[in-house]
């Protein structure tokens, strides 16, 4: 007999660009969005200084590949922005870079260690942030609605700091606390997954 | 057919905007949307926050979409301010309150913003309101989007609510337990990662068996009868064409007139 | 060895792939074609994961090594996985994740597996109304089914899995949620299928061995005994764990054998009833066996 019927990918830890969805990661998804969720609530709860919104999104990446995690971001967004806040529709394009980024830093261990953790972090805020300027720009002429990060960019402009550069500072700020924050905690969560768990994602995909 | 359509087709009776598909009122947000970024005259820009807010109004006005304008008018209140106070293109004063000047440029700039926002709200509030998650699926498979995105799109809308129940439950928990003790930003992440974790792992075996049973229910099998619309709707196609074609050109005249900025 | 008119494991072992044990060794077992095949055992004893071969679940989408062969009739899980596939109906432990999370009402998540296979509107109609009546959730139909009860929502994780009209049927402690009458009502209707292959792990051993026709002991990986109800459960090992039904407690206590075994306690109302009666035309020098 057969040892089993699933095809493996040998070599590449997952095939990383395969745009068919398997049922695994049709349902995957949505577990992502909902963790997204979940996090977000936590963070307002707690009143903390950060969104979190993101977890989910990592996880789906790190679990089933950048398409997934792209797709659960996009997803994300689209669904935030038809039910609780129309606005957030356009942020998708952040989402699906950061799904994309996380998934292509994981797949090539740079989700290995703490130290790995802490450069993936940086270089997933600077994508969020440098996606994220022009449409703070376009729909809220720079603001990030956090009020503290808003502050700072009040300050910049009033001292005549041209706006590109005051709304990417805002961003910034926020988007390498949260995003580093947000590393650790899915790398925490990813190492306490069952084994089971991560072979069944991997396997069907 | 008695039991399987939804039982609310009969007893209520229809609504005008039951006979405009859901996609048609998607892309009509969208043309909203891109009208008002492509005349951003305030008087025009006025006039389009009219015509969805009575588009909103003549269909149904949820508590939702009060929820989503309470949301951002935090936001259009700081960006009134910061930008009437350091709007880059500032010249005229307006008033001056305590030695800090008001400018007309930044207020009018934030103005039409937040009319941007309105839009952007009340039109999506139209589509919301007047569609149900079902209806949507059945629409979308009936125009041919493949199943599988259909089912990945609206298990998200039935997700979020469920989750939304789960979270008031631990919240309402947590609260019964006294006010969390700790103070600094790692002392409180680390207080949610006891309840997060246990969390994630059950709603990641969730999808696991539930995409054990999608297979073994024959979610894959490419004999799966269509879904009929729920609804029959005016005119869908036309409206489809007419509105994409309108959005395209409203799309291509911005760019245009930003690309011509450089020229 | 393989039949086509039989049930046959034949040397089955599976490693999962994150695990270094095997959770399965070396099962051989049969039973008849459409016979009720009741699978029990302790904690961890492997039910769930035989369950899950049994379907095809392993290899086809959990990934591990799997030794030995499984043929069910014509079929086979492990290697025409879609031909069979048509034929089954499986019910999970746990009832919430067997439904397909998109369904409006009762109604509606009944026929997702009609709609999945192509069935016509009125054909999907007939047998929905059909399935519902049969377990009880004919009053459900309209509802929610995130608003049903633990038992209900079993009973429509059910239903969903009988609407095809499976040749092969695996439930997975389908009862654990239900209450006492409810899990009466479902033994009782279990019993009058008819034309299925039914495999059942539960942990009810009295309702088991009334209805099951052949009963598989599981113990930490093996197959460590199986035979009709009244077989295993007579030479039941105490290592096991396994309870027994009151029926067989009720006996040993009073020393009422089986007329034709004396060696044999009864195990159902029925065997019980004969013993009874047995002893009985024994007191009385009469011969009356026809009272069953």
């Amino acid at each position: 007999m057969k040892e089993n019927g699933i095809e493996h990918n040998k070599g590449n830890r997952f095939n990383m660009w395969k745009i068919h969805l398997s049922v695994a990661t049709v349902t995957l998804i949505p577990a992502a969005v909902g963790i997204n969720y979940v996090a977000k609530a936590f963070a307002e709860g707690l009143k903390l200084p950060l969104w979190l919104g993101s977890l989910g999104t990592y996880l789906a990446s790190m679990l089933a590949g950048p398409t997934a995690g792209a797709i659960s971001g996009f997803i994300n967004n689209i669904i935030y922005g038809l039910t609780l806040s129309p606005v957030s529709t356009v942020y998708s394009i952040t989402s699906i870079a950061i799904g994309i980024v996380v998934g292509v830093l994981f797949n090539r261990g740079w989700f290995s260690s703490a130290k790995r953790v802490f450069v993936s972090a940086i270089l997933i805020a600077l994508t969020s942030a440098i996606i994220s300027t022009p449409l703070n720009v376009i729909f809220w002429g720079g603001q990030t609605g956090i009020p503290w990060g808003d502050a700072i960019f009040a300050g910049m402009i009033g001292n005549h700091i041209n706006i590109w550069i005051a709304s990417f500072t805002d961003e910034f700020i926020l988007d390498i606390m949260d995003k580093v924050v947000v590393a650790y905690i899915a790398f925490f969560i990813y190492k306490q997954l069952p084994q089971r768990m991560i072979n069944y994602f991997k396997d069907n995909q | 057919m008695e039991i399987r359509n939804n039982s609310i087709q009969k007893i209520a009776r229809l609504h005008w905007y039951n006979f405009v598909d859901p996609v048609t009122k998607l892309l009509l947000a969208l043309f909203l949307t891109m009208l008002s970024f492509d005349f951003t005259n305030l008087y025009f820009e006025a006039g389009l926050v009219l015509c969805s807010l009575v588009l909103l109004l003549l269909s149904r006005l949820t508590s939702a979409t009060i929820n989503a304008v309470s949301f951002c008018l935090f936001l259009i209140v700081t960006m009134i301010l910061i930008q009437g106070l350091f709007y880059s293109k500032n010249v005229h004063p307006l008033f001056s309150v305590m030695g800090i000047t008001f400018y007309l440029e930044g207020l009018l700039y934030a103005l039409t913003m937040s009319a941007r926002i309105l839009i952007i709200i009340f039109a999506i509030g139209f589509f919301m309101n007047t569609t149900t998650i079902s209806e949507n699926a059945k629409y979308l498979e009936s125009i041919g989007m493949p199943y599988k995105q259909v089912y990945l799109l609206m298990s998200v809308c039935y997700i979020l609510p469920q989750i939304q129940q789960n979270m008031k439950k631990i919240q309402f928990a947590e609260r019964a337990r006294g006010i969390n003790p700790q103070k600094t930003v790692t002392q409180k992440i680390r207080s949610i990662l006891p309840i997060l974790i246990p969390l994630i792992i059950k709603t990641f075996d969730q999808s696991i068996n539930r995409s054990i049973t999608l297979q073994l229910r024959g979610f894959n099998s490419p004999e799966r009868t269509l879904a009929t619309p729920k609804y029959c709707y005016f005119k869908a196609k036309f409206s489809h064409y007419c509105l994409s074609f309108a959005t395209i050109l409203l799309i291509g005249w911005k760019l245009w007139q930003i690309i011509s900025r450089f020229l | 060895m393989a039949n086509n008119q039989q049930v046959s494991l034949t040397h089955l072992s599976f490693t999962y792939r994150h695990d270094h044990d095997a959770v399965l060794h070396d099962i051989t077992a049969s039973a008849p074609l459409n016979s009720i095949v009741g699978i029990i055992g302790n904690y961890n004893a492997g039910k769930t994961t035989l369950c899950r071969i049994l379907a095809g679940i392993i290899p086809n989408m959990m990934a591990g090594n799997l030794q030995g062969d499984v043929q069910i009739g014509a079929l086979s899980p492990t290697q025409n996985w879609s031909d069979f596939n048509q034929q089954t109906g499986f019910v999970l432990q746990d009832p919430s994740s067997q439904l397909s999370g998109l369904a409006d009402t009762v109604a509606d998540e009944i026929a997702f597996d009609l709609l999945n296979h192509g069935v016509d509107e009125a054909a999907i109609q007939q047998r929905v109304v059909d399935v519902a009546a049969q377990l009880q959730l004919t009053a459900q139909l309209g509802q929610s089914p995130v608003s049903l009860s633990g038992g209900q929502l079993q009973r429509l994780a059910i239903t969903t899995a009988i609407v095809t009209r499976p040749t092969i049927l695996l439930l997975d402690d389908p009862t654990s949620e239900m209450d006492p009458q409810g899990r009466e009502a479902f033994f009782t209707w279990l019993k009058t299928i008819k034309d299925a292959t039914i495999f059942i792990v539960s942990n009810e051993i009295d309702d088991l061995c009334e209805i099951a026709d052949r009963l598989w002991v599981l113990d930490n990986g093996e197959l460590v005994s199986q035979g009709t109800p009244a077989e295993v459960i007579n030479s039941l090992n105490s290592d096991w764990q396994i309870g027994t039904p009151k029926v067989y407690q009720l006996a040993r206590l009073m020393d009422w054998t089986m007329p034709d075994d004396n060696n044999q306690f009864p195990v159902t109302v029925d065997q019980l009833r004969r013993c009874a009666d047995d002893d009985h035309s024994n007191q009385s020098s009469q011969v009356s066996i026809s009272h069953q």
